[in-house]
């Protein structure tokens, strides 16, 4: 059991057991919240396809709001929750704390439900200044308060427990212990498992995002009382908010496959120079890789632009080749024991580098220009999500509902499950790069005639979907019941 | 006297409409850009022609006086004037249309306005009349207001040059003076070349960056400073968290690498 090599003295076997009870109320919560935000991508599809004509446009953007934030908000708060545990080994992160985290996600996620299905918000996750202001009469200033407010209270308890996290970090290593700085500079000094180096950095860059979402509020409340703000520094915030959340969730991910793939491998997984120095770059990189989502924002100067994606480009090399690398190192040539979740966090690090590699490509200024309102966006973020780190989470639920629980897995099930994933997974994200490629634009709940090849994509898409619906709900069946008998 | 008596009424009628919201601010460009101009028939010395005719043949700017006006018709003019031939290209990219919003005008009024700041003999600056209906429908789709005021018996208006490219709004200058660089801009976009970045009227807080229209160049603004904040805050939470809250008793327990 993972929190049972707790180094001695470190946990009494009473605060173990609830700090695993924790952790599987947050698995359960994630296992419940996955099918119903699921249904709601496939809702969009459906509607791209035309299967509901009669229905207001304004559903579809009100969903594509709920969906996008409730997808990332969830796989955020996965990740966290993943790591907390399997930091047991190292620290003690509070209890007190993710319960706290528990509540404000519950509140944050209640008051989206209600903004979204109930007041029609629609903006999208970006809520781009100053379109949440400008309802045109879709939504009501009470959706728009409860937004801000979701976000608020969201943003206060993840920075909380985030500044939780680094604390117990912060109370068994040093600052240049945690970031390996000594495996940099070639001096001895403590072991440093690369799952508290790749959390340490992580958190550190989402204080940054999460103070940027605070920034974002506070001028939102400006504009309210009369002050105008400059769309181009709201964009950049906003940006640098969505950004840094989105890659830390998956650094969070990466964290758990370099401390669980190697009991499944038979093989250690250790940080050394490299290693160090890859997350060390991208501590850096990532706070300046945002900019590639502002290509467009020809009022932004060039020479921003540039750096935006040198530095895009640089950060796939640390995180992603030096990650990627070192799973296929690891996994070569072991008596690598394969299981829903060992397979899982495999088939999520090659997710993450297909995701990433069609990321670096959008992330070229001149390829931007052609794919940047295309589905191609859709498709690489969803690459990275859906057959990366969601794979990755979904992995170490399972192999945590299987240690608490003692429930050993059906492998027949197991492979019919994995195989409906990367069907209907791959299956669906190949007609998002495909309506990409053939100028199918995003963010459009009806298809105009110029592009109207989008709504037989998303019709195709949408069988796909069916399959990887199937996938999900056989996961939830098998993995859920483990669960839920851990949680007695 | 006949012809005074019959028509005194009437003028005073109009010479208290008023027409849109009043606002110290300017226009909002970003309300009003690639709007349809409406083709209204427009009353010059050569007779009657719908605007249509000026920008099929050229882009136009245009922009809203009154001859009576005591404020600040004339210096905008003769500010806009000498924009232009700063900026050049008249005539050959684009021509100047200026219209009285006040139905007491004539033409021969605007042409003696004309005359009166060394317009008036320039084909490619166009002074006209047009009625009020008309004068409306333009104002609407520009953003421009009129107000009457009746202690000064003068309208209270903005300053505005809206630039029309085959019918639709392409830009708007706003102010008391129209600047060299801003105009030259103006031209710039008038001609087809992509013109980036400019500065909109109004107040904005918190800019990134400011643009100077003369240099083509961007210097920092406050703006950037909220952009470092996150960064700036995480480190000194990362700060706190590791040099002033932690206990370091079980530091020495750790495993040497």
């Amino acid at each position: 059991m993972t929190a049972a090599a707790a180094e001695p003295g470190l946990w009494s076997e009473a605060e173990l057991a609830k700090f695993r009870r924790m952790t599987l109320v947050w698995g359960i919560t994630v296992l419940l919240l996955l099918p119903i935000l699921a249904l709601l991508g496939y809702f969009m599809r459906l509607y791209q396809s035309g299967a509901f004509s009669g229905l207001r446009a304004e559903w579809f953007y009100a969903v594509l709001t709920l969906h996008s934030l409730g997808m990332v908000g969830t796989w955020f708060v996965g990740s966290m929750a993943g790591v907390s545990y399997l930091l047991l080994k190292y620290a003690r992160p509070s209890l007190a704390v993710s319960k706290f985290a528990y509540g404000g996600t519950l509140v944050g996620v209640v008051l989206l439900i209600a903004c979204t299905l109930g007041g029609l918000f629609g903006t999208g996750w970006y809520f781009l200044y100053p379109l949440p202001l400008y309802a045109q009469g879709v939504w009501a200033p009470w959706a728009t308060f409860t937004f801000f407010a979701a976000l608020a209270i969201l943003g206060v308890s993840w920075t909380i427990w985030t500044l939780d996290i680094l604390r117990a970090i912060a109370q068994r290593y040093s600052l240049g212990a945690a970031l390996g700085w000594n495996y940099v500079v070639g001096k001895p000094g403590h072991e440093l498992p690369p799952l508290v180096l790749i959390t340490t950095v992580s958190l550190i860059v989402s204080l940054s995002g999460l103070a940027a979402a605070v920034v974002v509020i506070a001028l939102f409340g400006a504009r309210a009382l009369g002050v105008n703000v400059d769309p181009l520094l709201m964009k950049n915030l906003t940006f640098f908010f969505g950004h840094d959340l989105v890659n830390i969730t998956m650094y969070l991910g990466v964290a758990m496959v370099y401390d669980l793939l190697p009991t499944y491998a038979g093989r250690p997984w250790n940080t050394n120079r490299v290693v160090a120095m890859a997350w060390g770059a991208v501590l850096f990189l990532v706070l300046f890789a945002f900019f590639h989502h502002l290509y467009m924002d020809f009022a932004q100067p060039t020479w921003i632009q540039k750096f935006g994606q040198i530095c895009s480009y640089l950060l796939a090399v640390p995180a992603g080749v030096v990650s990627i690398f070192g799973t296929l190192a690891l996994v070569y040539a072991s008596r690598m024991r394969w299981t829903l979740a060992s397979t899982f966090f495999f088939l999520g690090i090659l997710g993450w580098g297909l995701g990433g590699i069609a990321a670096v490509i959008d992330s070229t200024v001149e390829v931007n220009f052609h794919f940047h309102n295309t589905l191609w966006v859709p498709a690489h973020f969803h690459t990275y999500y859906l057959m990366g780190v969601v794979l990755i989470i979904l992995g170490f639920i399972d192999h945590a509902g299987k240690e608490l629980s003692g429930l050993e897995e059906k492998a027949s099930l197991s492979k019919l499950t994995t195989a409906l994933l990367l069907i209907g997974g791959y299956g669906f994200l190949f007609m998002f790069y495909w309506g990409g490629v053939r100028s199918v634009p995003r963010r459009y709940a009806i298809y105009p005639q110029e592009v109207m090849q989008g709504t037989l994509y998303a019709r195709v898409a949408v069988g796909f979907i069916t399959l990887l619906l199937l996938g999900i709900l056989l996961y939830l069946w098998e993995t859920g019941k483990r669960c839920l008998k851990a949680l007695g | 006297m006949f012809a005074l008596l019959l028509f005194s009424p009437r003028r005073a009628t109009f010479a208290q409409d008023s027409f849109g919201k009043p606002s110290a601010e300017p226009p909002n460009e970003e309300r009003y850009v690639y709007k349809q101009i409406p083709d209204i028939p427009i009353t010059t010395e050569s007779g009657v022609e719908n605007l249509s005719a000026i920008w099929r043949e050229k882009p136009v700017l245009l922009t809203m006086v009154f001859s009576r006006c005591a404020r600040a018709c004339s210096p905008f003019l003769r500010s806009l004037s000498s924009s232009v031939s700063d900026a050049g290209g008249l005539g050959t990219d684009y021509r100047v249309v200026v219209l009285s919003f006040d139905p007491r005008d004539t033409v021969a009024e605007m042409e003696m306005m004309g005359r009166e700041l060394g317009l008036g003999s320039n084909p490619d600056w166009i002074f006209g009349v047009a009625i009020p209906r008309d004068i409306r429908r333009l104002s609407t789709v520009t953003g421009f207001w009129f107000q009457w005021d009746e202690s000064s018996s003068q309208f209270d208006h903005p300053s505005l040059v809206v630039a029309i490219d085959r019918g639709r709004l392409v830009r708007m200058l706003a102010g008391a003076s129209v600047p060299s660089a801003s105009l030259r801009e103006v031209v710039q976009e008038l001609r087809g070349k992509f013109v980036a970045s400019y500065t909109l009227a109004g107040k904005v807080a918190f800019r990134c960056f400011e643009y100077d229209p003369n240099s083509g160049r961007y210097s920092l603004d406050w703006g950037l400073a909220l952009m470092l904040l996150p960064g700036t805050c995480a480190l000194l939470a990362t700060a706190w968290v590791f040099f002033f809250r932690p206990s370091s008793r079980r530091r020495e327990s750790l495993p040497r690498g």
